[in-house]
């Protein structure tokens, strides 16, 4: 089996490997970290730890989830806040934990509800033996509105909780980011004003799962009412690598640290969110799904891809995607690439057509004796639509051509 | 000749289906699929990688647990293995196990992955008389420990009764990519060696720290009343005999088989594929207590084979033999151009220095025969498992096992 080095450095702790918990029900006691510990995640973000003065009660049920077509969890509500243990079972878990798994990372996720308990939190979490700290700034399904999103949208409230962090602990600090909010940037740049040595991003995405069509509540169903949560799982990857690549773009923010965060369930996920420059990642949504196992295929499939890619460390990875990653406006939109159909990978289902005809612009033309699609290049935009829904991928990009009156070489355009 | 003998019957699976098939596994907790594999191949674990599009950590799985695992996802009778426990039953059939292993290892084999890796030299060496599933899988269980490796074949080619499962089911290039990747783990093969015969068991232990039997069932086993009858052949070599000669092969209109186990389905469809019309196999066993995998049985239906089960040889005239009815007074005759018997095989241990009972050496779990230094593997070894290529790959990493401690008690 291949084996080579997944550790990375990380706001100068070496992690063994960039897989952790994210703070969530996923890391929500002692028994279940060690679990993860020994099953091979490199770090355990602990579920964020509260101030002693707020009372955590849930809600039952607590969780709701968006199927499409036969596939579940394509995104996931959740309702759960934070740690519902006291403070001094969390503290002690966090002990036990850094006593028995010394070269597995722990970070303790900390939310106050004023510069005071921060400070305190920050302090009493160093003293418990945690190597890092992340500030929940952005959990949006809090009962208090000084806690949660409702912070982590105001950058001056950011920077004086980070300073307040800073006070209480030496240790390296994250903030955790809202993606509830347009711009992510000035949050990060108070985060780091303030004194945080990196982000994670992004928390879960408020949201409205499902709705019951007859009882006409939102689910889940808490007698008789529902409540806006925060939502998570394959679905908000895109938002999430959207936000990070923003961070990224940012001159000021240009080598910033990210733990990135967001429906990341396979190799190929966390390989996305390295090349836009995230370090470390963070699971849930794959966890609560299938179980802590799932690091094992994430791991091994990481290893085969710096095998692939002639890397030895993940740090070379980092970030390769941002540069080629641009604003829209500076696009090359001199030429068009028209669809290659394949006929003989063609089953002659006609999805091509309907969708080039009702969502494109009628090109894809269909031949009803012999039932096979064809490619009408006078009316062809070459806006690929064909190929997206092509279920045995048939339709490739075919001939590069540029558009009337633009000058160019062909030949030189990478598709 | 007639090339659909020579095409595998079962498509594969594409980059799609293969993703919608492991997708319909629900990656169970304690998954019966992987307590029911003799070989240990962990089915459960290489679906989950390919669910989580980790093809290569797939083909690790598989290929560590299971040197052949090309062969088995092909000629495998899962039903009675991985997929008989699967808990997707339970909503509507199984996962295809088999399917989805062949799409593994077909893809392990198109990046030339080189997953094996032999072990630090031990200075030690053994050799295994056979190059049969349960011998290949041997020698590569103990390479991967350190043993120099040297494998007797009395055949010119190896791979002992792989070489006739019929090319629909198990294409002899995929045996020889097979054979060939353990050439590459530094296994020493000869061929046309016949231990007890041009060479002695007691020559081989001078040259070995200990030996390894694995000779196989590779002799069809012959009924009284066809002996001697020019019309009747049996069904291993038949099958032997199509495969070597790649279908090329001049078979009559009517044929006649006796037998249901797995042979005998492979000696009736290869028959139907090869073009003979009428393809008649009577079987002592009732359809409820059929030996052949139901794949095979049904194979076999859908092209056409008339199967008459319950039914015992009791006289046979020239090419014509009557049956009567195990349970029912019923009595049937048939006149066929060719009568190929399929009723169990045997192997042949003259020479060897060991006695079988049963057809098996009773070695309990340490496979050793009488004999400090020889050791049984395969058809010949006792097993609680079938005698599969599955069954034989179980033994052949037992007995490396066993191999192993005992040198290193001796040590």
């Amino acid at each position: 089996m291949i084996n080579k080095d997944l550790s990375v450095t990380f706001l100068g702790v070496k992690f063994p490997n960039p897989f952790c918990l994210s703070s969530s029900p996923v890391g929500n006691c002692y028994d279940m970290c060690k679990k993860a510990y020994e099953v091979g995640w490199g770090g355990v973000v602990f579920k964020t730890i509260g101030p002693k003065s707020y009372f955590i009660d849930e809600v039952s049920p607590r969780f709701d989830k968006l199927n499409k077509e036969n596939t579940p969890f394509v995104g996931f509500k959740n309702m759960e806040q934070i740690a519902e243990h006291t403070l001094e079972e969390n503290l002690r878990d966090l002990r036990k934990l850094k006593k028995e798994f010394p070269n597995q990372v722990l970070i303790a996720s900390i939310m106050g509800n004023d510069e005071k308990t921060w400070e305190d939190l920050a302090r009493m979490v160093e003293e418990a033996g945690a190597d890092m700290i992340e500030m929940n700034l952005s959990c949006p399904q809090m009962t208090s509105h000084a806690m949660g999103s409702d912070v982590g949208t105001n950058p001056e409230l950011c920077k004086k909780y980070c300073q307040a962090v800073k006070r209480g602990s030496k240790l390296p600090m994250m903030a955790k980011m809202t993606p509830n909010i347009t711009d992510m940037v000035p949050v990060a740049l108070a985060c780091l004003e303030g004194g945080a040595d990196g982000i994670a991003a992004i928390n879960t995405i408020k949201s409205i799962c499902n709705i019951d069509l007859d009882k006409k509540i939102g689910l889940p169903i808490v007698d008789g009412k529902s409540a806006i949560s925060g939502y998570s799982g394959k679905a908000v990857k895109p938002v999430a690598l959207r936000f990070i690549q923003q961070m990224r773009q940012d001159p000021r923010l240009k080598n910033l640290e990210i733990s990135g965060i967001g429906g990341i369930e396979t190799w190929e996920d966390a390989a996305e969110f390295i090349l836009v420059g995230a370090t470390t990642l963070q699971v849930t949504t794959g966890i609560m799904q299938y179980g802590y196992r799932i690091v094992e295929d994430m791991k091994n499939g990481l290893m085969h891809y710096m095998e692939e890619q002639k890397v030895d460390s993940l740090h070379e990875l980092i970030g390769l995607a941002n540069k080629n990653i641009i604003p829209a406006e500076k696009l090359n939109r001199d030429y068009v690439v028209r669809p290659q159909i394949d006929l003989d990978k063609c089953v002659k289902c006609g999805r091509c057509y309907i969708s080039c005809y009702d969502g494109g612009h009628q090109a894809i033309e269909w031949d009803k004796e012999k039932r096979t699609p064809s490619c009408n290049k006078d009316k062809c935009v070459g806006c690929l639509l064909c190929g997206h829904v092509c279920p045995v991928g048939a339709i490739t990009k075919g001939e590069v051509t540029l558009k009337p009156g633009r000058k160019g070489d062909v030949k030189k355009i990478r598709l | 000749m007639d090339s659909k003998y020579l095409k595998e019957l079962e498509e594969g699976l594409s980059p799609l289906t293969v993703c919608e098939e492991a997708s319909r596994c629900l990656l169970c907790l304690d998954a019966p699929c992987s307590k029911a594999c003799p070989a240990g191949t962990n089915p459960d674990k290489f679906i989950r990688s390919v669910r989580f599009r980790n093809f290569k950590g797939a083909a690790e799985t598989i290929r560590e647990n299971n040197a052949l695992g090309a062969i088995c996802a092909r000629v495998c009778p899962t039903e009675k293995y991985c997929q008989k426990g699967c808990s997707r039953s339970g909503i509507d059939r199984p996962i295809d196990i088999g399917r989805i292993q062949r799409y593994v290892t077909d893809y392990e084999e198109s990046l030339k992955m080189q997953i094996l890796k032999a072990g630090k030299e031990n200075g030690k060496s053994v050799g295994i008389v056979g190059s049969g599933p349960a011998s290949l899988q041997a020698a590569v269980t103990l390479r991967k420990l350190g043993y120099k490796v040297k494998v007797y074949e009395k055949e010119k080619v190896l791979g002992g009764m792989l070489r006739y499962i019929p090319e629909y089911r198990l294409p002899n290039h995929i045996v020889d990519l097979e054979i060939k990747r353990i050439k590459g783990l530094g296994v020493e093969f000869v061929t046309g060696c016949e231990v007890g015969k041009s060479l002695s068991v007691a020559e081989l232990k001078k040259a070995h720290d200990a030996v390894i039997l694995a000779v196989g069932y590779s002799y069809g086993k012959m009924l009284p009343m066809f002996e001697n009858n020019r019309s009747v052949m049996l069904a291993v070599d038949f099958l032997k005999k199509v495969k070597a000669k790649k279908g090329n092969v001049k078979v009559p209109e009517n044929v006649l088989v006796v037998g249901g186990g797995d042979v005998a389905m492979d000696a009736v469809t290869t028959l139907k594929l090869l073009g003979v019309p009428h393809v008649t196999d009577v079987v002592y066993e009732q359809f409820s207590e059929f030996k052949a995998s139901k794949k095979e049985l049904s194979n076999a239906q859908a092209l056409g084979v008339t199967i008459m089960d319950g039914y015992v040889p009791d006289k046979v005239r020239g090419k014509t033999v009557t049956f009567t009815h195990r349970e029912i007074p019923g009595l049937v005759k048939i006149k066929a151009d060719k009568i190929i018997l399929a009723v169990g095989q045997r192997p042949d241990v003259e020479g060897l220095g060991i006695e079988l009972v049963k057809g098996e050496v009773n070695t309990g779990k340490d496979y050793l025969t009488k004999d400090p230094k020889v050791f049984v593997a395969g058809d010949i070894a006792h097993s609680k498992f079938d005698k599969t290529v599955v069954g034989c790959v179980r033994t052949g990493k037992e007995v490396a096992l066993a191999v192993d401690e005992a040198l290193r008690r001796a040590k």
